[in-house]
């Protein structure tokens, strides 16, 4: 049965400012009701500044980003007119679009603009919070071209990996928005609001694919409606007849001139863009010969992304993309940062995959080396030094290691005499073990075969 | 010079015994006010002025009251850009001023705290909607006052009352802290009882705000630099004027053009063929804007909710803004009017391109007596017809008193090019000197 999937997305734009007045934008951070002035609580006579400058570039650079045609026409800013506590002028500032016709992995972009996010009104004690009334928020519309919960997943995931690279979005946790419409053939559409985060978009996809699949089996049609997602619960609930819908009464904003983009800003703005994420993997693969996987984990953040091209300076890119993969990755999800977090600086790397290339440090050496790393970034030649990690070579210890562990492994040191070549392997182990894994796995086990074969 | 002390307290008493009700609140701190400019050794353009403010401009610790029941407890919590220009030039805010409710009429009737009184005119309407700002002048209540002007609610009472009034450019004065009637016409601007209070109060308010949107990087010296030497003004004289005017007041309008032009000036005349397109297109335009305008007196924040509360006109225009403005009429109404709009103001550009101004009659008829409401609207709408071409062009008009009709005063409206307020303001003051 196709399933027809759209995304509407609000991010919250990372400037300190909110979007019609100087107030800061910092709403989580201080007691309500402080970051407010008189444009932002809408009170009688206030008038809206001229557009916050910061979020109407973020908008063009995003739509830039997901491939968009510009709006070159005045864009007009719209009061959208409704009725809740949250908004302290009876209707919402939004922009009609600023970019317009992108894509992203094949999903149509629609529209990208701008808007003011409303205040927060809490049900239960009657009260509202205007510290967040005003943030700008940039609005990404989709078109229906998503055909699974996973498909949509991994948009999602790709379209937060953009926003992230143009930096000009807030990072922290909860921020997002979104809205999803979806439809199964022989169904009508369904909107689900209140998704929070990319994980509940997934779960409230494959909730409402299984309940409009499950209506339709027992002869029922699906209703064009809107719902919310409940999180807690991991369900979609009813929450209005689409039928009934609102009439937003749109009007130009008459206090607010359009906004004009002109050629000169799109190109300064395209002087300083990043490259899309999509593109640098593309790159990666072809101009360093890494696997698409890895290019895909390596572009998977911007300031690794760019650590990486760093460091294929130095040493050899494929294995500096696999050690990345294989053990960066591991520590930084260990210690849940992102490498911009982490505090790594890509010369750190550097200097540790050339250690491990010359020989100094095993790779056993390396693994433990970056796991200091990931929770005290600093150089490792001395984290090695201090901590005495240098590989032990052939020498006193080594040997009398090597002597300790046929004698304690008696068995197995036979068992390998005996014709069973991969016993050696345990007595190997046992060395590592007594070594801290300092020793290089090869040498110990020509040592070994040395000592049991003469 | 009497001190700020002694003039505002000359005012104050005067207003004590007052019966015009021009005033809905009086600052009770006027004196101290005073007394704090009388103390300062270098003082402003202002210094000691006693300035009446109109009731939809908020100024700080004083009630905003629009002249409604919805905002009759809504003090203001800051000052309007306006506001703080004039207690930065040491002008002394005596009080705020009766009104149309919301600014919504042309007669000063709809206020919820009474009618206002014309001194100039008894028994007679004062005009609207800044009907006490204009009596205020009238009755020697103040020396200057703040009106708004939307469809012409500076300039109806300024004639109704004999005194002089002046709507800028849209965008010269900051409309910031200024209650919204239609954000895309308000301006705010000055009455007083000669040009040059008036042309000073313009200098001290006028120029770029940088917390707006929608004002202009311009401000002249406009007392400094008044000239009443007109001599080789092109003055426009608009043919289709007469025909929608009473004869009596067309005749007083006459006489004035005939003093101007013996001040020197050239009589040209022009045309304005869609002149009455600009009533619906403003009415549509006020609706639609003022339906939005007043969706923030829900009754959650300012006590009342206005469609709860309002008067008869208030509630005509949120109900008819509210259904114009629907989905299904998009298209229809509003965005007609902004194109109408636009061909107006395309009018009125083009008439004013080889004049310097347009001087005519300011209201078509004569104040109706009070008590004598107007029942039917579009007769009532009709009275605006002079007066709203300037707001949708965008353009400035200054109104003067040109003499009586049957004992009621009737002004000469001076209208001119986009920023052309100083020309405006040369030709007024010539035709005082003229009048005197």
């Amino acid at each position: 049965m196709k399933t027809i999937i759209g995304f509407e997305i609000h991010e919250q734009i990372n400037t300190p400012t909110k979007l019609f007045c100087d107030c800061p934008t910092t709403y989580r951070e201080v007691e309500p009701n402080t970051n407010i002035c008189e444009v932002c609580t809408g009170m009688p006579g206030s008038k809206p500044f001229p557009v916050n400058q910061y979020a109407i570039d973020a908008a063009i650079e995003i739509a830039m980003m997901l491939n968009c045609e510009i709006i070159k026409d005045p864009v007009y800013i719209q009061r959208k007119h409704y009725n809740y506590p949250d908004l302290p002028s009876g209707y919402q500032r939004t922009s009609l679009p600023i970019g317009k016709n992108g894509n992203l992995l094949g999903v149509g972009i629609w529209e990208v603009h701008l808007e003011e996010d409303p205040g927060k009104y809490d049900p239960v004690t009657g009260k509202v919070d205007y510290n967040r009334s005003g943030v700008p928020l940039v609005e990404i519309v989709t078109a229906p071209e998503i055909y699974s919960a996973k498909d949509g997943r991994n948009f999602m995931r790709e379209l937060v990996k953009v926003l992230s690279y143009t930096g000009k979005v807030r990072t922290e946790g909860g921020t997002m928005r979104m809205d999803t419409n979806i439809s199964l053939e022989g169904g009508r559409r369904v909107e689900i609001k209140n998704i929070n985060s990319i994980r509940g978009a997934y779960k409230a996809l494959n909730f409402e694919i299984t309940r409009q699949k499950n209506l339709m089996k027992r002869g029922k049609s699906v209703k064009q409606e809107t719902r919310a997602f409940l999180e807690s619960q991991m369900i979609t609930k009813a929450m209005r007849a689409k039928e009934e819908a609102d009439d937003y009464r749109y009007i130009p904003d008459p206090d607010i001139p359009p906004l004009l983009v002109f050629d000169e800003k799109i190109e300064s703005i395209r002087a300083i863009m990043q490259e899309a994420p999509h593109l640098k993997e593309e790159r990666f693969a072809h101009d360093y010969g890494v696997k698409a996987d890895d290019a895909n984990i390596l572009a998977s953040e911007l300031e690794l992304a760019n650590a990486f091209e760093k460091i294929a300076k130095e040493v050899d890119p494929k294995f500096a993309a696999n050690w990345i993969r294989d053990e960066l990755k591991r520590v930084l999800l260990y210690n849940k940062k992102t490498f911009k977090e982490s505090g790594i600086r890509h010369k750190h790397i550097v200097g540790l995959l050339k250690m491990m290339q010359r020989g100094e440090i095993t790779a056993k050496t390396g693994q433990k080396v970056i796991e200091i790393m990931g929770e005290k970034p600093g150089d490792p030649q001395k984290i090695v030094e201090e901590l005495g990690m240098g590989k032990i070579t052939k020498n006193d210890v080594l040997e009398t290691a090597v002597d300790e562990a046929i004698k304690e492994n008696k068995k197995a040191a036979n068992e390998y005499l005996g014709g069973k070549g991969e016993a050696l392997n345990f007595v190997v182990g046992a060395v590592m073990r007594k070594t801290k894994g300092r020793a290089d796995p090869a040498t110990i086990l020509k040592m070994l075969k040395e000592r049991l074969e003469k | 010079m009497p001190s700020a002390v002694e003039n505002v307290s000359k005012y104050l008493e005067r207003i004590e015994k007052d019966k015009t009700n021009s005033f809905i609140e009086i600052n009770k701190d006027a004196i101290r006010d005073a007394k704090a400019v009388d103390k300062k050794p270098k003082k402003g353009k202002l210094a000691g002025l006693a300035i009446a403010i109109k009731s939809n401009i908020n100024v700080r610790g004083l009630h905003a009251t629009c002249a409604s029941k919805t905002l009759e407890s809504y003090v203001a919590g800051y000052d309007a850009t306006v506001i703080e220009r004039i207690k930065r030039e040491d002008g002394v805010i005596i009080g705020m001023t009766n009104m149309d409710e919301f600014a919504c009429g042309s007669s000063g009737e709809t206020s919820a705290f009474g009618h206002t009184e014309n001194p100039a005119a008894k028994g007679r309407i004062p005009g609207g909607s800044s009907s006490g700002s204009a009596t205020s002048i009238a009755a020697n209540l103040c020396d200057i006052s703040l009106g708004s002007d939307t469809g012409g609610s500076i300039r109806n009472p300024a004639s109704h009352c004999g005194v002089v009034g002046f709507k800028p450019t849209y965008g010269l004065v900051p409309r910031y802290g200024l209650i919204d009637l239609a954000m895309s016409l308000d301006q705010i601007g000055p009455f007083a009882r000669d040009v040059k209070g008036a042309a000073t109060m313009l200098e001290v308010i006028s120029g770029f705000n940088v917390k707006e949107g929608t004002t202009l990087k311009a401000n002249n010296g406009y007392a400094k630099n008044l000239n009443p030497d007109i001599s080789g003004y092109k003055i426009g004289v608009v043919e289709e004027f007469e025909r929608l005017t009473d004869h009596k007041i067309t005749k007083e309008i006459d006489k004035s053009i005939k003093k101007l032009e013996n001040k020197g000036a050239e009589i040209v005349e022009v045309s304005l063929p869609n002149l009455e397109a600009g009533l619906p297109t403003y009415y549509l335009t006020v609706f639609v804007e003022f339906f939005s305008a007043t969706r923030k007196f829900d009754g959650r924040r300012y006590g009342k909710k206005i469609e709860d509360v309002c008067g008869r006109e208030v509630l005509r225009r949120i109900l008819l803004g509210k259904y114009i403005s629907q989905k299904e009429f998009t298209g229809k109404y509003y965005k007609k009017a902004l194109q109408f709009r636009s061909l107006i103001k395309a009018e009125v550009l083009e008439a004013l391109k080889d004049v310097d101004v347009i001087a005519g009659p300011t209201v078509p008829k004569l104040p109706h007596k009070l008590g004598g409401e107007i029942k039917d609207p579009l007769v009532m709408y009709a009275y605006d017809v002079l007066t709203v071409p300037a707001n949708l062009a965008g353009i400035p008009a200054g109104v003067i008193k040109a003499g009586e009709v049957e004992g009621v005063p009737v002004g000469l409206q001076i209208q001119g090019k986009p920023l052309g307020e100083q020309k405006i303001l040369n030709v007024m003051q010539a035709f005082e000197g003229a009048a005197k």
